[in-house]
């Protein structure tokens, strides 16, 4: 037990700058809504910590596994879908609805792993891309799930533990809880027996076989892991937005972004999923929306795709990898 | 039975179009083993070119032709001299998600100075016309696209084979290094791959846009297309593109008649299943 404690809140390389970083980013975000009246800054403070969640959920398998997966927002929709059909229809509480999403994505990820793991680089980048593209027709071409039109959930009139549903704050505190949750669990991950054996496999396969790591079994789980995250974060956005629809929680640009935001943050470290989502969400919420309603659009997707350009081109860490080689000069 | 001559018919046509837009997809992953996410994006250009010579000079869109490979050659060239050589030395997410940056910063540059409408053609020599073939009636400008990217495809393999640039271009797709000491300049090789790439797709999508809509966003599904094509034909063989190509089109015409919402999802089962079953398509080796 102490064992478990010490490596969920200890961190690698520098223990203590580290751990004072976290509390200090906690008590930002714990006191952001008392600090900050604007609705729309805390929208974007949500959007921001909901897509660190998806980015550390993807770095499992995309930074430590080394698997770029380009289909988790399949995922994502599994766990909205879940939330908010068994909300509407079964009036389930949230809470139970949260593990059936996670489930039915596992299912689904063990289901298509085994195939999808024989293939390696641009062929299993394609074929994820492409599975989580022929989840979101059919769940367009459905009726059960609603169609094109999605599925709206009933709106309460008061803050309701049961299904979730609260104002601006509430989310705010609900969506902080699952993101520390699974930093805190995603740093553990990388301590664990499967954390050292995902990053051997990632590095190089052929010595991870050689000392006896079950290689597909390994990149396996961890796939089915990211999609139980990526699961989580979905059904938060089914009671965060109220609706949902293909286009909003299953589309391409979402897995994109998710793995974009780990690539220029820096993939394969604890820290690089809340960078990159810090560095292109508010660009996103403010400058796209910004010229958007000047009628100039798609600015923001212009200087993300630079960014990613440069930072393919230069530096594969991303921005962690700038700061680490920053602090090794200095 | 008149209509299913003319969905086999038009599901061989698309098919000559996919091929053609596959074809730069293979000679370049062929050549230096990297998958372009951008090539969607060069045939949404090629587009675009023939939408703006239509719509803003007293021409026909199918004079656009040269300028849209034009424009594709160059564009390639670019890309290969200022992003692809910098990516190569990265590990394989980086050239991935290299290629990926490359396709957004095209197709929101595009969006971003022509807006997110939907565009088409609205006038053309081939626009809109119908011809009779025995007691079929097609498109003019399907027709007439097929045709084309047919020419262009058998000009394009006949280069590759018969031509001194185009064995130079496969001695180093086999065996860069090798290629190499034999005096071959194998970054030009490089280039040209994608030149050659660029200039293909970008006449593709001038032909395309005589009867496809224009939007900034068309490019994703081609290169899912094109993905597919490249794949069940076998990475590296031009008669396997072809070949598959067709194939891919009567899928998609096909499903598109009877399942029209799943007409692509067929095409995305078609690539996963290739990939899964038969790893190196019907041509490949």
């Amino acid at each position: 037990m102490g064992q478990l404690l010490r490596d969920i809140f200890s961190f690698g390389d520098r223990p203590v700058i580290e751990r004072v970083i976290l509390v200090v980013f906690a008590a930002i975000v714990l006191a952001f809504p008392w600090l900050v009246e604007s609705a729309y800054a805390r929208a974007v403070m949500i959007k921001f910590l909901l897509f660190a969640l998806f980015a550390l959920g993807w770095n499992l398998i995309g930074g430590y596994g080394g698997q770029v997966d380009l289909g988790q927002a399949k995922n994502v929709g599994f766990g909205a879908y879940a939330t908010a059909l068994m909300i509407v229809h079964l009036k389930t509480p949230f809470w139970l609805t949260v593990p059936v999403g996670m489930f039915f994505a596992t299912l689904e990820s063990f289901a298509v792993a085994y195939p999808m793991f024989r293939l390696r680089r641009h062929y299993f980048a394609i074929a994820t891309l492409c599975v989580a593209l022929v989840w979101k027709e059919l769940f367009i071409f459905w009726d059960w799930t609603g169609g094109a039109r999605g599925v709206e959930l009933p709106i309460k009139p008061t803050p309701n533990f049961t299904y979730m549903e609260f104002g601006a704050i509430g989310y705010h505190y609900f969506i902080f809880g699952l993101f520390m949750a699974q930093f805190l669990f995603m740093n553990w991950f990388t301590k664990s027996k499967l954390g050292y054996q995902l990053q051997a496999v990632r590095d190089n396969e052929d010595a991870a076989a050689s000392l006896g790591i079950n290689v597909t079994g390994t990149k396996v789980i961890a796939y089915c892991i990211t999609a139980a995250l990526g699961a989580m974060g979905g059904s938060f956005m089914s009671v965060y937005y109220l609706y949902i629809d293909p286009d909003l929680v299953m589309p391409l640009d979402l897995s994109i972004l998710i793995a974009m935001t780990v690539m220029v943050g820096g993939a394969g470290s604890i820290w690089g999923p809340m960078i990159g989502a810090a560095a292109l969400i508010p660009l996103d919420m403010y400058l796209g929306a910004w010229l958007a309603g000047g009628g100039y659009y798609g600015i923001d997707f212009i200087i993300y795709g630079f960014i990613i350009m440069i930072i393919a081109a230069y530096e594969p860490r991303g921005i962690w990898g700038l700061i680490q080689r920053m602090s090794k000069k200095g | 039975m008149e209509l299913a001559t003319q969905l086999v018919t038009y599901g061989i046509l698309m098919g000559c179009v996919f091929a053609f837009v596959a074809l730069g997809l293979s000679l370049i992953f062929g050549v230096m083993d990297i998958v372009n996410f951008a090539h969607g994006e060069f045939l949404m250009v090629g587009m675009y070119v023939a939408f703006l010579i239509s719509s803003y000079l007293p021409l026909d869109p199918l004079v656009s032709l040269p300028f849209a490979a034009a424009l594709g050659f160059i564009l390639g060239i670019f890309s290969y001299r200022l992003l692809i050589t910098h990516i190569l030395r990265g590990p394989m997410v980086a050239q991935l998600f290299g290629t990926f940056g490359l396709m957004l910063f095209l197709r929101y540059l595009v969006m971003f100075i022509f807006g997110p409408d939907v565009r088409t053609l609205s006038h053309g020599v081939l626009v809109g016309k119908q011809i009779s073939v025995g007691w079929v009636s097609l498109d003019a400008s399907k027709v007439m696209a097929a045709g084309l990217c047919l020419l262009f495809f058998a000009f394009v393999f006949w280069m590759i084979n018969r031509t001194k640039l185009g064995r130079a271009l496969r001695a180093t797709s086999l065996d860069a290094e090798a290629a190499r000491y034999m005096g071959i300049d194998t970054e030009k090789m490089n280039a040209l791959a994608w030149g050659i790439g660029g200039a293909t797709v970008g006449i593709a999508g001038g032909l395309l846009a005589h009867f496809y809509y224009i939007t900034p966003t068309v490019g994703m599904l081609f290169v899912l297309i094109a993905f597919a094509t490249v794949a069940l034909g076998g990475f590296g063989s031009v008669p396997g593109a072809f070949l598959a190509g067709i194939i891919i089109g009567l899928i998609q015409v096909l499903g598109g008649h009877y399942l029209s919402e799943l007409k692509f999802t067929f095409i995305y089962i078609a690539y996963f299943l290739t990939v899964v079953l038969r790893p190196r398509g019907l041509f490949g080796w």
